[in-house]
């Protein structure tokens, strides 16, 4: 007796495959996401004026231990004006903004120094407050 | 042919394209969000300092330039000690008659201690003003001892 061959017919399963790689880029898009500036604690301080502003070119924050961040990255100060240079670049006025994201309680020891090399760099700054409310 | 509940093979290929859909606009929804959450616009008070100055001044500052100093909680214009809420005032009529840019620029020197908070309360009302900000930065030098 002469048994016949069952046809095995395997298909890719597509759409299940497009579902995976969708999946894949949320996951890496929501991974580059979290690797901003929001591991980071500070309180914004409170004034007048403030306003919208761009995406900034470059972010410097200084958290309530007084550490200082390029970006999202620990550094310090003493090589701060080549830094913001060198991620300025030769971006033309009006695109070279610096967000600076200070602590409110940091002293002036610390972000005095800062915003003195952010200026010696260059950079366009922002800061970034609060609005100041109303007694 | 009338409408009604699918039975069978049909009612099973409806149900696994409705999956399929479902997901589908689930994955859209994450995507969309996360794109808007990233978009956030931020918000920020933007500051003009020309130029850094050193606590040793050269000999061509000119004098005349307004000077405001502040400590941990005070304000002093020219020397002279200002509430907080005064100094926009005061310093609106000492820059009135000044026309030229180089002519409102503000020296402001800050004791160490000062807090950010206080200090950009200090530097808007001068901006509210007219004024423009400079900042006296005190430089540490080394003095090696032989």
């Amino acid at each position: 007796m002469k048994f016949k061959r069952r046809k095995l017919e395997a298909v890719p399963p597509f759409v299940g495959m497009a579902d995976i790689v969708f999946n894949l880029v949320l996951f890496f898009l929501i991974l580059a996401k979290m690797q901003d500036e929001s591991q980071i604690k500070w309180e914004p301080a409170q004034a007048t004026g403030a306003k919208a502003v761009g995406k900034p070119k470059v972010s410097l924050t200084i958290d309530d231990a007084g550490k200082v961040y390029l970006n999202g990255k620990q550094v310090g100060l003493m090589n701060m004006t080549a830094l913001v240079q060198a991620e300025l670049g030769d971006s033309p006025p009006g695109e070279r903004t610096v967000l600076l994201k200070i602590h409110k309680d940091t002293l002036a020891a610390t972000f005095e120094d800062l915003i003195a090399k952010v200026s010696e760099a260059g950079g366009e700054m922002v800061h970034a407050v609060e609005d100041e409310k109303p007694q | 042919m009338a409408a009604g509940p699918a039975t069978g093979k049909g009612a099973a290929h409806a149900a696994w394209v409705m999956n399929l859909l479902t997901d589908l606009a689930f994955n859209l929804l994450i995507f969309f969000v996360v794109c808007a959450s990233s978009s956030k616009e931020q918000k920020g008070k933007p500051q003009q300092v020309p130029s850094s100055e050193t606590d040793k001044k050269s000999a061509d500052t000119k004098p005349q330039n307004v000077e405001v100093a502040m400590t941990r909680t005070t304000v002093s214009l020219n020397g002279t000690a200002v509430p907080l809420t005064e100094l926009k005032g005061k310093l609106s009529a000492l820059l009135a008659k000044k026309g030229k840019p180089e002519e409102r620029i503000v020296e402001v020197k800050t004791a160490k201690d000062t807090p950010y908070a206080h200090w950009i309360k200090v530097t808007s009302a001068i901006e509210d003003a007219g004024g423009i900000v400079t900042l006296q930065v005190e430089v540490d030098r080394e003095v090696i001892v032989k």
